[in-house]
């Protein structure tokens, strides 16, 4: 029943969320990074540059636009909208005047919008990549490359999600602190020495990046990496965390639609 | 059948037990506590020993790496038009204007579309520049409480501290430089927020747009800057725009090697894109197809 | 008869604000009417039945079972908000059939219970059209449309009638009280008392978060009769009206209007005064422009209760 449920929530706000007019906004912004590239790519073709990198363009775009900004904001909006959006809105009446658990449709609704971010995001990266590559494309060794990238970046999709998802059924102003938090917090913290790191959701995610320094290399500023398998299970742990109580909150929590 | 009586009634439900009977009275304390006047001024101003003694446990840490910031301190203790324009310019500071645009300026004109307000201005006699006029005010007030209001205070207080006025008789035109900047930014900012805040009738996709915005084109110029070595990249960069005008206007080298001018004219081009959509969207009646 | 709904000594406080006071009381199958003036706490107690509201104090059953994160409840529960908010980027037809969806119906059952739904609310040519550009009536009954599109057994309708026009409204009265004559359980709130009226005798009438009254209509308007109801007639020749009904004594006062063609009568029995008054104007040729009563209304009504 509650599988079930979900899927039919899922099935809902996916379908409605692929027809709203912020998605498709947030698609042509997911868009940019491809856009960079085809600059980038038009550039070394006209100009016959030399010492052209493309794996490190594209590791850079990946770190600087997609990692540091890109899925911080596309998971804010729609994580703390999965709730947000409903009390405002006051469509949360008709959720919770049907016969699907609550928690239902917290995952239903976390699911759907995780996947529309991850099929931007990916779908960006994917492009942006053939076109940088588009030498190479051959060179069946370098999609390992863009295979991992993808995973680490819909890890982060997840992870975020969740925790947004969270601050969406906990706080009023959830996009003030989910600013403060993606541009503030997951910043500051890599500057701290020691554990403190391991805080911060962008060090799992970091620690999965082989990154040996390059033209940004204090974004890797005292970064002591996690192991990859315990980053990647302390990624699942937050996101199952941050879900279990985004679910319990929105079931137990009571929202007052104002008039 | 029951008719309730007239006149007070005496409620006669059953009190629930609580098992933390003293909670209610130490919330509602604390609550009040803050409401007092200057309580808020005073409980955050006796946090700062504490932020400086964080900071220092951070030095330690970190003593290497300022001893670098420490060799610097002479240049950064001169005050001249340099030490205004670094002000100004900071990036902590337009961070800071951009997060207050979110907090206030968001649901300016957004919240006027949701809840179809616009009729109810526009039945009144009130002109569309008089609605423009009321809605950046919001703004300019905020911003200029950044900007305009510690300009001044900075440079009376140098006047005050120094007992002479020789500091404005070396730069008599630093106070206008300090009024047209102020105004620049907040009058850029208050286009900016309200052309955002017009496009969409939720408050917290705009607030999000109006971060995002900013935020990304800064990483466009680091990116695009980062390989190709352009300085022109910066015209991309709402930031760079803001500061390379700022340094025309403090008299100092700007940040990149741009003519003042483009820059100028790109912050321009926002303003007047703002003002032909705000003008097409802001409207008595909304015509849905 | 077993209640359907009970609620046992429920109140709600929103911070200080009391917003609903000790209400106990059972809902037996029928329709019932939950009347008040705004801000009584009608959508309170109804947001408290359909546990969309946590209580202060109390308990709400409903068949039994509490309802508080009882979903299961709500497969029987049909409940129509006062709020007029929807998804407005979608058609009507998708509003409705992805809330079905979660009711677990196949496809088919899916788009045959949307059909019904939509086509009893009159929307069924307009359900391809976003909701964003609906009228209010149009949205109103898309509201009712998706209470009722699952067949519940309880109906919860909150202000139902807001928007419609008078010939919509006759509509979905007749429609209520169909689904009365088929056993359902129906509480219907609203503000207008002639609504009410039309659909049932049995109402509840809250005020200040309180139940004020609790019963059939007449019974509460025959209490009423103690005070003596005002009847306003515009007609031809009113002071030759009032000479003809003067010595009944059952007429307890009589005005004249500011204007010389209306008179105010204050009577102590309106059916007996109704029942006179058609003779008299056919007997004295007398026309009527317009017979009102400014006191047959709920905002009155209260006004007795409460002693204003």
């Amino acid at each position: 029943m509650m599988w079930n449920s979900i899927q039919e929530v899922f099935s809902f706000f996916f379908f409605f969320g692929r027809r709203a007019n912020k998605t498709k906004f947030f698609f042509l912004l997911s868009f940019l990074p491809v856009i960079m590239a085809m600059v980038v790519k038009f550039d070394q073709i006209f100009s016959h540059r030399t010492g052209f990198d493309e794996m490190s363009i594209f590791s850079n775009l990946i770190m600087l636009v997609y990692l540091q900004f890109l899925i911080l904001i596309l998971t804010l909006f729609y994580g703390t909208s999965i709730c947000s959006e409903e009390v405002e809105g006051k469509t949360l009446t008709y959720l919770a005047t049907r016969p699907v658990p609550k928690s239902a449709v917290i995952l239903g609704k976390y699911a759907g919008h995780t996947l529309l971010v991850i099929l931007m995001v990916d779908i960006g990266v994917i492009f942006s990549f053939l076109i940088l590559n588009v030498n190479h494309l051959l060179d069946f060794s370098i999609y390992k490359i863009l295979l991992r990238d993808i995973g680490v970046l819909t890890l982060g999709v997840i992870c975020y999600a969740s925790f947004f998802t969270f601050l969406g059924t906990f706080l009023k102003k959830s996009i003030l602190f989910g600013l403060v938090f993606s541009f503030g917090w997951e910043n500051v913290i890599q500057y701290f020495p020691g554990s403190t790191q391991r805080f911060a959701i962008v060090h799992y995610l970091k620690s999965l990046l082989p990154y040996k320094g390059g033209k940004f290399s204090f974004l890797m500023f005292r970064l002591e990496p996690t192991r990859p398998g315990i980053a990647i299970l302390a990624l699942f742990l937050i996101s199952a965390f941050f879900l279990v109580l985004a679910c319990l909150f929105f079931s137990q929590k009571e929202y007052i639609l104002e008039d | 059948m029951m008719i309730r009586e007239k006149g007070y009634t005496h409620w006669d439900g059953i009190l629930r037990e609580r098992r933390y009977p003293w909670w209610p009275i130490t919330r509602l304390g604390i609550k009040l506590t803050f409401k007092r006047k200057h309580f808020k001024f005073l409980f955050f101003g006796s946090l700062v020993p504490a932020v400086a003694y964080l900071a220092g446990i951070y030095i330690s840490e970190r003593i290497e790496d300022f001893r670098y910031i420490l060799r610097g301190s002479q240049r950064f203790l001169q005050i001249n038009p340099a030490y205004f324009k670094s002000y100004f310019t900071s990036d902590f500071l337009l961070f800071m204007m951009v997060m207050i645009l979110v907090f206030c300026g968001a649901g300016l004109i957004s919240d006027d579309l949701k809840y179809n307000s616009l009729q109810l201005y526009f039945s009144k006699p009130l002109r569309k520049k008089d609605y423009f006029l009321g809605k950046a005010s919001v703004i300019f007030f905020f911003l200029l409480m950044l900007t305009l209001v510690p300009g001044i205070v900075f440079f009376v207080m140098k006047l005050i501290f120094s007992g002479s006025f020789q500091f404005l008789r070396t730069y008599p035109w630093l106070l206008l430089s300090v009024i047209g900047y102020s105004a620049l930014v907040t009058i850029f900012f208050s286009f900016y927020t309200l052309l955002i805040s017009s496009l969409s009738k939720n408050r917290r996709y705009v607030g999000i747009l109006i971060f995002a915005i900013y935020i990304f084109s800064d990483i466009f110029f680091g990116i695009f800057f980062g390989i190709f070595k352009n300085q022109y990249f910066s015209l991309l960069s709402l930031k760079g725009n803001l500061q390379q005008v700022g340094a025309l206007f403090f008299g100092q080298k700007p940040p990149f090697q741009v003519p003042w001018l483009y820059s100028f004219f790109i912050l321009l081009c926002v303003c007047f894109l703002a003002s032909a959509i705000l003008k097409k969207k802001i409207k008595g009646v909304e015509v849905i197809k | 008869m077993t209640a359907v709904i009970e609620t046992r000594n429920l109140s709600k406080w929103y911070g200080n604000v009391l917003g609903l006071s000790d209400v106990s009381l059972q809902v037996e199958p029928g329709i019932t009417g939950l009347l008040g003036p705004n801000g009584a706490g009608k959508s309170t107690f109804l947001k408290l039945i359909t546990g969309q509201i946590k209580p202060s104090i109390g308990k709400v059953f409903i068949k039994g079972q509490r309802v508080r994160n009882n979903y299961s409840l709500f497969s029987k529960i049909g409940f129509c908000p006062e709020q007029d908010s929807f998804y407005e980027e979608i058609t009507g037809w998708e509003f409705l059939t992805n809330l079905l969806k979660l009711y677990h119906y196949s496809p088919s059952e899916i788009k045959t219970r949307a059909e019904q739904a939509l086509s009893i609310v009159e929307l069924l040519k307009d359900k391809d059209r976003l909701i964003r550009a609906y009228s209010r009536g149009m949205r109103q009954r898309l509201k009712f449309a998706q209470a009722i599109a699952h067949t519940p057994e309880i109906f919860i309708l909150d202000e139902p009638l807001n928007g419609l026009d008078p010939l919509g409204k006759r509509k979905i009265i007749r429609l209520i009280k169909d689904y009365k004559g088929e056993g359902k359980t129906i509480i219907v709130s609203s503000h207008i008392l002639p609504e009410i009226e039309a659909m049932t005798k049995n109402i509840i009438l809250i005020h200040q978060g309180k139940i004020f009254a609790k019963g059939d209509i007449h019974y509460i308007r025959d209490l009423i009769e103690t005070h003596p109801h005002m009847i306003l007639i515009k007609c031809t020749n009113p002071r030759l009206l009032a000479s003809k009904f003067i010595h009944e004594d059952y007429v307890v006062n009589v005005n004249f209007g500011a204007t010389a063609d209306s008179l105010l009568v204050e009577t102590k029995n309106r059916d007996k005064f109704f029942s006179l008054l058609p003779s008299l104007l056919i007997e004295n040729n007398i026309e009527v422009e317009e017979i009102t009563s400014p006191d047959d209304n709920l905002q009155a009504v209260f006004d007795y209760l409460v002693g204003k």
